[in-house]
């Protein structure tokens, strides 16, 4: 178990290191920065007036009434929901077709309740498999809170005859929390595998630099299998984002934001670094120099980054079981508090094995040939071919 | 043959491209032996030196160290080598310390004994006052001197030394080569070099490789004794006007030249010197002896 030298001693070397300490405290300015940004951001979808870098949310959600009296429809913010009249079969049709995200069913004799101090009912249907289904309980709730408010205030004021003000029933809050409910979760998704990304650097100097400096020639002399030295490097990587990841998770949990499933999240988060980690190995091994290494994974970066988001953006537009495929989509369904199911895990866990695997196995491959090491090094066909052939 | 041999190469082969680095080459090293690999630049030394170490896979042929085939114990074999590569190449961010525990704890040294290990090496490279510096501070010479003290952490019974003075100047290759002297019988050590001087001083036997192969071994003095007689006697004169016929009818004169005003006698031994001298009497300037060196026998193997 030589390679645990490797990690300890590269991990070491990482926390020495004045450029990887400043690299660190760099980036949590960053995670810190962006809470600011995310907070302002949400300010600004909460306020009714002044500019908003926010996106049109119109047509996201969307939610069917059924009001004779109108004093419910009319008060439920329209920048946040798409709201449609519409009778009980119809509405409930059109849930089940997908169409549209609930139905809110407002008693026909509600302005006789109100005036007679009953309680009013308020059904809402909703479908809990639907990661919408939060905006909408939440627009509906903000109203009727306002509602309660101000036949409340109406009530009190009609007991007291000094009191004059006139009820109030303008709405105070727009319900802009609740886009930002669904967009809160994405944004700490993306934060939380934000750091999965910030240590390539890190991986390539330690495989890449070996061949720079020249110091691959001694390791490899060294009585450690060139598997033990991809390994200890990489879990040195590992280690690096477990801890930065623990800490970014406390200062968001410091800044006030709820993380649900905490455990879960964090060991999703670090699991998906694995896979990460072995393409930089591959892509180190492989690379003449830095600046190659740097170029190759920036692209490949992209590509792992739309891997991990588009599932998970797609899961919160239209429930698909295949977006569980990014483990992004898994997180941000813990986040949300919605139960996942064993069998959810497995394609994303399935994917996160076969490409660490896979990847930590070509890195080991390229590692150990002469060719790639000491030159002159195989082209990428030269490389497939020599695979097919099982010469790898 | 070497009877006792600690490394045994076998007819090995290794081609990088269309380059052929190695071409049926083999050579014995004996145990406790102090063996010289000297050749031109790209003769193979450095690949002969790599497949010894198992960095390098060659592509027929086999080499057993102690015993062991460097096709079957890999790992066996690498912790049997101490090896110093023409450029130390140490990890820059390093205290000296920490990179000689590093490698003591890769090769495996118990725990308990890694500390003295390095106070003892640091004290033998005369770097003790420098243990805990950085090794971006280090001149040439003293990454050398570390490079020493990395490939002993473990205590090898084989150390492989390549091109260890190389650009340094010359105090510290003196102190580099004592280095080398005082490990001398205890271990089996391989020194490749380009400097002949270096390999005659230090050496028990010398390897002279070229194109992939060795064109002769033996110990200096055997290998000098080949490329022609003992001993050059450089005789300046002042009468140009010399009868040459007289020097070569001596049985100890191989050949007889002179250009401009010096006449070379080539010896083979140096029993007649005051009789030849006495040819030239009063038309003396000056007369000096020279000995082949390796340098000699290298030019003349390689051509």
């Amino acid at each position: 178990m030589k390679f645990t030298t490797i990690t300890k001693w590269e991990f070491k070397d990482t926390l020495s290191s004045r450029k990887s300490v400043m690299i660190f405290i760099l980036q949590l300015s960053i995670l810190l920065l962006m809470i600011v940004v995310f907070n302002s951001f949400v300010a600004n979808m909460e306020s009714e007036q002044g500019l908003s870098i926010a996106p049109s949310l119109s047509g996201f959600a969307s939610v069917n009434v059924q009001d004779s009296s109108g004093l419910f429809q009319k008060r439920i913010n329209t920048q946040v929901l798409d709201v449609t009249s519409s009778n009980y079969n119809s509405s409930l049709k059109k849930m089940q077709q997908g169409q549209s995200t609930g139905f809110l069913q407002v008693p026909d004799d509600t302005v006789n309740d109100i005036r007679t101090m009953k309680p009013v009912n308020l059904v809402l249907y909703v479908d809990y498999t639907d990661p919408k289904r939060s905006l909408v309980e939440n627009e509906v709730n903000s109203t009727a809170k306002t509602m309660q408010d101000a036949i409340s205030a109406s009530w009190v004021g009609s007991l007291n005859p000094q009191n004059d003000s006139e009820p109030e029933f303008s709405q105070k809050s727009a319900g802009g929390a609740m886009p930002a409910q669904v967009m809160d979760r994405v944004m700490l998704a993306i934060l939380l595998f934000l750091p999965l990304f910030l240590f390539g650097n890190m991986l390539v100097d330690s495989i890449v630099g070996e061949k720079e400096r020249k110091t691959g020639e001694i390791l490899i002399a060294m009585p450690i299998s060139q598997a033990q030295v991809v390994l200890g490097k990489g879990m040195a990587v590992v280690l690096t984002i477990a801890i930065q990841v623990a800490l970014w998770i406390l200062i968001l949990l410091i800044a006030g934001f709820q993380i649900k499933n905490l455990f879960l999240v964090y060991a999703l988060v670090v699991l998906t670094s694995l896979p990460v980690v072995g393409i930089t190995s591959a892509v180190s091994a492989y690379a003449k120099n830095y600046k190659e290494a740097g170029i190759v994974l920036s692209f490949i970066y992209i590509g792992i980054v739309g891997f991990l988001i588009i599932p998970a953006v797609a899961y919160v537009a239209r429930k698909s079981m295949a977006a569980n495929i990014s483990s992004m989509t898994l997180v941000m369904r813990l986040l949300s508090g919605e139960p996942v199911a064993p069998v959810d895990y497995l394609p994303a866990i399935l994917c996160i094995v076969i490409v660490g695997l896979l990847s930590y196995w070509i890195a080991v491959k390229l590692f150990q040939r002469e060719d790639v090491s000491f030159g002159p090094r195989p082209g990428i066909l030269k490389l497939l071919k020599d695979l097919v052939s099982l010469k790898f | 043959m070497v009877s006792d041999a600690m490394i045994s190469i076998d007819s090995i082969t290794k081609s990088f491209g269309r380059i052929k680095a190695l071409n049926n080459l083999s050579l014995d090293i004996g145990k406790g032996e102090l063996l010289g690999i000297i050749g031109p630049n790209g003769a193979g030394k450095t690949t002969t030196i790599r497949i010894i170490c198992c960095i390098l896979k060659p592509d027929s042929g086999d080499v057993h160290v102690g015993g062991y085939s460097i096709h079957e114990d890999q790992i066996k074999i690498k912790s049997m080598i101490g090896y110093l590569p023409e450029e130390p190449n140490l990890y820059e961010r390093f205290k000296a310390r920490d990179l000689l525990r590093y490698f003591a704890e890769l090769y495996g040294v118990p725990k308990p004994e890694i500390n003295p290990r390095i106070d003892e090496l640091l004290e033998l490279v005369n770097m003790s006052d420098r243990a805990d510096d950085r090794i971006n501070t280090f001149s040439k010479g003293l990454r050398q001197r570390i490079g020493i003290a990395r490939a002993l952490i473990h205590d090898p019974p084989i150390i492989i030394f390549d091109e260890p003075t190389m650009g340094l100047d010359p105090a510290t290759a003196s102190n580099i080569r004592s280095f080398i002297r005082n490990l001398k019988g205890d271990k089996t050590i391989i020194l490749c070099t380009h400097y002949m001087r270096e390999a005659d001083e230090l050496c028990d036997r010398v390897a002279i490789v070229n194109r992939g192969n060795v064109m002769d071994v033996g110990e200096p003095d055997y290998l000098k004794s080949k490329v022609h007689g003992e001993t050059i006697l450089k005789i300046k004169v002042k009468d140009l006007n010399v009868d040459l016929n007289k020097v070569q009818d001596f049985n100890s004169v191989e050949r007889v030249n002179m250009v401009g005003n010096e006449v070379s006698v080539s010896l083979k031994s140096r029993i007649e010197i005051p009789d030849i001298i006495d040819v030239f009497a009063g038309n003396l300037v000056s007369v000096n002896t020279e000995e082949p060196t390796l340098e000699d026998v290298f030019i003349n193997a390689v051509g």
